[in-house]
Parts: C-alpha cells; structure tokens; sequence
C-alpha cells in the first residue's frame, strides 16, 4: 500500500523558478558532500530503475504473474483501444484533473495571498491549512471522507438543517467522482505553502511605485504578482496535474477497490492495479502503465509550450 | 522537472515491476539456501500458513494449531491473516514473487485462477493426506481434470436471516420458510416496511453478491457455473434477479439507492445489527455472529423459492478451500497440516465450525457436543438441506472474480436507474463470458 500512496513532494522550486546558478569552482567540496548526500537517494533509483525497465519490456508480453511471460508484441496496447473499461478509467481520471486542479491551484493561491497579508500567528494558520495536504492521500482520511459525505454524515445534516435532502453522495455514481474532487481541492496546502514562498519573493517597491501611481489593488495583482509569480504557478500547475494523474488511494479507499459505484471512481492507476493484481494481467497493465507516461508526457511537454505565452521569468 | 514526471510513474510500477524482479531473483536461487531447515535430523521445519479472516477466528485457529505442533514435533506454524480483500491481493504478490505461502486459504472463485496457472499442488499426490472420509460431492469442488487443487475447509451456503424482534413488533408473521417463493418474501418484506413506518426495510439482501442469482439459476434448473467451467446462466435469470430487487424497492420492501455504503464488513457492522433492516442473507456459517451482534432475536431461515422452483437450488459449498502451493518447500509437511485440518477431531474442538462444517463426518459428529445453540442451528439446517435431493454443483471457473465484479458494478447501474435490468443482463452476459472463455 505504502508503494502506491501519494508521491512525496516534488523537485525544489527552484529549478522551476528559471534555472540553478551556476556552481563555482570554489564550491566543488562542496558539491561533492552533497553527492554523498544524495547517495540514498541513487541507490534507492536502482530500485525504480530496473522496475521502470523491466515493466517496459513486461508491456510487450502476456505476463500473467505466475507463468514465464511470452513476446506478444503491440497486443496489450491494440486491446486498450477496444477496453470499455479503461476508456471508462480515462474519462475519470480527466474530469477528475481538469476540474479539481484549477481549483485547487485558484484556492491554494487565494489563500496564500490572504495568509501574505502578514496575520498575526501566520505560521499556525499556515500548518493549518498545510497539514490536509499531507494526510489527503492517507487512508484514515478517505475513510473519514466516506463518514463525512455518508448517508447520515455531516455533509448531509447540515443541508438537513435547511430541509434539503442531501444526495447519497458516496454510492451514487453521480455524486461519488464530485465527492473525490472536493478532497482533493482540500489538499491545497502544498501548493499554497509553494505560493506563499513564492509571494514572499515579490520585492514590496513594485506595490508601492504602483500605489503612488494609483493603481488599485486588483490591478497590482494583475500587473505585478501575478506576472512574478507566475513560474510558481506554472510549477504547481505541472506538479499538480502529474500528481492528480496518478491518483489511487482516493479511489481505491473509496471504493474498496472496486472503483465503484458503478466504476464512476475507477482511476486510471486503480484500473491499471485491478487488472495487475485481481485479474493478473501484468503484461496489460505494465502497457497501461507506459500510456499513463506517455499522457502525462504530453501534457507536460503541452504546457511547457503554452507556458511561453504567460509564464514571465524576472531575471 | 522531466525527471520529477517520470519517476512517480515507476513508482507505480514498483509494485508490478518489483515483483518481477524479484520473482525472478527468488525463483532463480529458489531451492538454495531456504531449504536448509528441512535437512539436518531432528532439524525444524517452519511452515507458512495464511488465512482470511478476524481476529476470533485466528484465536481458534492457532489454539488448533498449537495441538498440531504437539502431536508433529518439528514442525512449527507461522500464520498470517487479514480481511479477505487485501489477503487476495497480497495471496496474489506472493505468488508471483516465487515466494507463496505452505499452506493457504483458497476462495472458491480464485481456486481456477492460481490452479490452472500451475501454483498449486495436486493434493492426492500426498500419502500423508487422508481423503477416505471425505464425500466424492465435496472432493468435486476443489477439483480440475482429475486433480485436486482446492480442500473444502468446510461446507456451508447461504440462508436468510430475519430479525424477529423486529418483525414481532411489527406484527408480521415470517411465513414457513421450507416452502416460501420469492413472492412471498417480498409481501413479507413490504409488510415489514410498511408496518414500521419505513423505520426499518424489510429486505437488506446483497444484490451484488453472486451466490444469490447462482442459488436463482439452479432453482430454475440452470447451472451458473457448468461441469466443463463455463457459465451456464442465462440471460433471462439475471434480469429477473435485477428485476426482483428494482420491483421490491419500488414497493418498499427494499432501501432506496444509495442506501447501503457499507462494503463487505462484520456481522457487528451490517444493516442487521443497526437495526435499519429486517432480513438479509449471509453464509449461514456466520449465523451465531449475526445472533450475537443484533440486539433481538434472529431466525435463520432457507432462502426463498426452494420448493416453487424447477429444482432444488440449495448444495453444500466450500466455505472456503485449503491449497498447497506447487512452490511449497515443505510439501509433506504441508500436507500433514491440511490432513490435521481435515480430519484431527482435537483441532477440529478448538476451531467448530468456523470455517463451515467439517468435511470429515465423523470429524463433524465429534464436535457437535462442544456446539453453542446458534452454530447448532447453522449445523442442523446444513444436515436437513443435505438430506434433500440437491443437483450436482462445480467448481468457479477460471474469470470468476471478474463475474463477480461484473456483477457489483452492474448491481449499482441497476440500482440508480442508469440501466434497464434487461441491458444489465445482456451486459452482464457478454462481460462475464469474455472472461471465463479467456
């Protein structure tokens, strides 16, 4: 389970923010302890290397997990064209993408600029609002997801309260994708932590020149944070939409594995897990694998094309 | 930022992937250095032993064990157990990783999916392994061309159970089960619903749960699953067992859509024992758990349409199977231990009928004494179905548990309206004979 959870935080901003320094030669000593450092980390990548290549290899076969896999060639990957299932599994794992990431990335930055205000006590507001972002992909917070958004939950009482009967919004696949989105759109802490750094960059003379100016301030945010803020955006944009890509314990938590009701919550990598683990198609689902980097490839690559139109880097 | 792309995909892989790096490795030194326990004179041998479950039935189960180790010196048993869900799943790992367990739990619809796949060891190939007492009928259903791959841990099958506090209350009588049809439970249940002001649903049966159309299908002279492992239901049978549940829940006898958000679960945890339903059907092996967990009294009873039907549509299943893996390092061993399970009266004291009724009846007649009255009761209607002119049943094939997903998915389709059962029949139809003729 742990192997499936949630990918840790991504690379440092960094490098999204335009390009590392360049590393004198005074630093090589330097440069070497941090290789030292690293070192865990390259080991540990033999450990996702050889799987990575393995599975790539595994997608030209029928390995079934149990017998010696045989050459099948595109088989897995003409099948998937005829696969309702995983058709199914695509179409919820784009809407669940395209809605919940531009929300989550509008909240987490509306709540980074609140929190930027300089409010008293901002380091506990911030853990706050931080703290769902690590436990969104848990277990134990699906479950309580499950409850709250239960037939006899919170969500439900409260709308009971005004005499509105709340839907089931658990087992009815029309509810049950929307229920996942809000979850993650509750998870917005990392990118707003990411935000918040990010605004804490933009230098204070800019508003000031701009207030003498008279401009107003959604003009400021407009003309100044925006545009200087946006490599972060951009950042958080990428990661996130990787990120919701991937998603498994959500659904697998949700649903009990089954991606139900109805497959409505059947994710792409749920899916991919079914057919792996339950119906043992491992040849199958190390080709599904190799689709999924292959979408999330080409929608990488997409916007770090569009990001040229509107992605300003200050320096 | 490339690279962050593509490392959480192999991280997805690790799962997948590392098992084959790793089965590879295991299988390639297989035989190596593990066997060393087995060898030296007097030199202990540990097996690995696996099982679903909670934790009552692991406390029987390793009081019966330790008698085991007593009576075979040198033998240890380590076990492992968890829920059914995530015990499949990881059943599944460790056999692709070269690594399986001895001796192992086995669900009737997986038995195909690992035997045919060669994982398992043909249990007749032991002398240490008694089969004389065992019935030809139960033999049947852990077997494959004349191998036998699966052990009936024990036999049970399904029945209703009804809340009889409840329906008293209510003043509706629970009509003769021996002779009741689906029609009649179904003015039951909407009696039920009625007579409590939609307090409490009459029926709070599991429509996605595949031993009801399969006990539907062999009333109607149908086979589910067929002798040669195909399915042999027909189409008409799943609409009507679609059908039946839309037609009670529009007359109330069954909770609206969306009710039922608990999956699988405990006795302690079902729609009975909140008290939010009147009748469900369980595995009647579970009955004194249900008994215990609901405030009132329970009844157990047949399920309906034994006598209105073409046939019979009661046999006595495996509860579950015991296997050996093909793979087993200790395979005499192992076979000690399933012989233990199947015929040791001392162990079978310690672990009743936990896992269905012993398979080895004079096993089955030891224990009857030691019996609390409610596995009494799941006992005695066990002998009472038996004593009945019941048809032949079989092996799942292999797919079963893609049929039984099938079904879940298609169950919910149903329930909100987003299909007719009619579709969902034919659906369920094509979907299910995909898999099995795979």
């Amino acid at each position: 389970m742990t192997v499936l959870t949630k990918q840790p935080p991504g690379a440092p901003t960094s490098a999204a923010a335009g390009g590392t320094p360049r590393i004198r030669p005074s630093r090589r000593r330097k440069q070497r302890s941090g290789y030292l450092f690293l070192l865990p980390w390259f080991l540990g990548m033999l450990f996702t290397v050889i799987p990575f290549f393995a599975s790539l290899y595994l997608a030209f076969t029928d390995y079934n997990l149990f017998t010696e896999p045989n050459f099948v060639g595109l088989a897995n990957f003409q099948a998937m064209f005829e696969d309702p299932r995983l058709i199914q599994s695509l179409k919820v794992t784009f809407i669940y993408t395209f809605v919940s990431v531009p929300i989550s990335l509008a909240v987490a930055l509306l709540v980074a600029l609140v929190l930027n205000r300089g409010l008293q006590g901002l380091s506990i507001y911030r853990s706050v609002y931080y703290l769902p972002s690590l436990l969104g992909g848990s277990v134990a917070i699906v479950m309580l997801w499950r409850y709250i958004f239960g037939n006899d939950g919170i969500v439900n009482g409260f709308l009971g309260i005004f005499g509105i009967q709340g839907p089931a919004w658990v087992t009815d696949p029309q509810f049950s994708l929307s229920t996942l989105i809000v979850l993650n759109v509750w998870t917005f802490g990392s990118p707003m932590v990411i935000f918040l750094a990010g605004l804490r960059q933009v230098p204070g003379m800019y508003y000031e020149a701009a207030s003498i100016d008279g401009a107003s301030k959604w003009r400021q945010f407009r003309s100044i944070t925006l545009p200087l803020i946006s490599p972060i955006i951009f950042f958080n944009l990428i990661m996130q939409l990787i990120g919701s890509f991937q998603t498994f314990t959500q659904g697998y938590v949700m649903s009990g594995g089954t991606g139900g009701p109805a497959d409505s919550t059947l994710f792409y990598n749920l899916y991919l897990y079914q057919k792996g683990f339950t119906e043992f198609e491992m040849g199958y689902a190390s080709a599904m694998a190799w689709l999924l980097l292959m979408i999330i490839a080409i929608f990488t690559a997409i916007n770090f094309i569009a990001s040229k139109f509107w992605v300003f880097y200050d320096n | 930022m490339k690279k962050t792309a593509n490392t959480p995909i192999s991280r997805r892989l690790v799962l997948g992937a590392a098992m084959v790096a790793a089965g590879l490795t295991i299988s390639a030194c297989g035989g190596g250095g593990a066997t060393s326990s087995g060898s030296g004179s007097g030199g202990n041998v540990e097996l690995n032993f696996v099982f679903w479950g909670d934790a009552n039935r692991a406390k029987m189960t390793e009081a019966a064990l330790r008698i085991f180790e007593k009576k075979n010196p040198g033998i240890t048993v380590k076990t492992e157990y968890q829920d059914s869900a995530p015990y499949a799943d990881k059943l599944a790992t460790r056999f692709a990783g070269g690594n399986p367990p001895d001796v192992l739990a086995m669900a009737n619809r997986s038995l195909l999916e690992y035997a045919q796949r060669g994982t398992l060891a043909d249990l007749k190939s032991f002398p240490e392994l008694n089969l004389d007492k065992v019935p030809e009928t139960t033999l049947s259903r852990g077997e494959v061309d004349g191998k036998l791959y699966g052990l009936a841990t024990g036999v049970t099958t399904i029945g209703m159970v009804v809340n009889k506090t409840i329906t008293d209350q209510a003043g509706v009588t629970i009509p003769d089960d021996k002779t009741w049809s689906w029609e009649d439970y179904a003015k039951f249940a909407t009696e039920v619903t009625q007579k409590t002001g939609g307090k409490v649903y009459g029926a709070g049966y599991d429509v996605a749960t595949e031993t009801g159309p399969i006990m539907l299908a062999r009333q109607r002279g149908e086979d589910f699953y067929t002798k040669d492992n195909k399915l042999g239901v027909s189409e008409k049978t799943i609409e009507d067992w679609f059908q039946y549940s839309v037609d009670l829940r529009k007359a109330g006898g069954y909770p609206p859509a969306g009710f039922f958000e608990q999956i699988g679960g405990s006795p302690a945890q079902s729609y009975l024992a909140k008290g939010t339903v009147a009748s469900q059907i369980i595995p009647i092996n579970n009955f004194r758990g249900y008994n215990e967990a609901v405030e009132g009294e329970v009844v157990l009873l047949r399920i309906p349409g034994e006598t209105s039907g073409e046939r019979r549509g009661y046999s006595a299943d495996p509860t579950m199977l015991w296997s050996i893996a093909a793979k087993s390092k200790h395979p005499k061993e192992a076979a000690k231990l399933v012989d233990f399970l199947t015929n040791d009266a001392e162990g079978a004291a310690e672990v009743l009928t936990q896992r269905g009724v012993p398979i080895n009846p004079e096993v089955a007649d030891s224990i009857t004494p030691k019996l609390s009255a409610d596995d009494k009761t799941f006992v005695d209607l066990m002998a009472a179905i038996q004593e009945e002119d019941l048809p032949p049943a079989y092996v799942y094939p292999k797919g079963a548990s893609v049929v039984a997903d099938t079904l879940k998915q298609l169950t919910t389709e149903v329930e909100f309206g987003r299909i007719s059962p009619a579709d969902a029949a034919k659906t369920f139809m094509e979907k299910s004979n995909a898999a099995i003729n795979k």
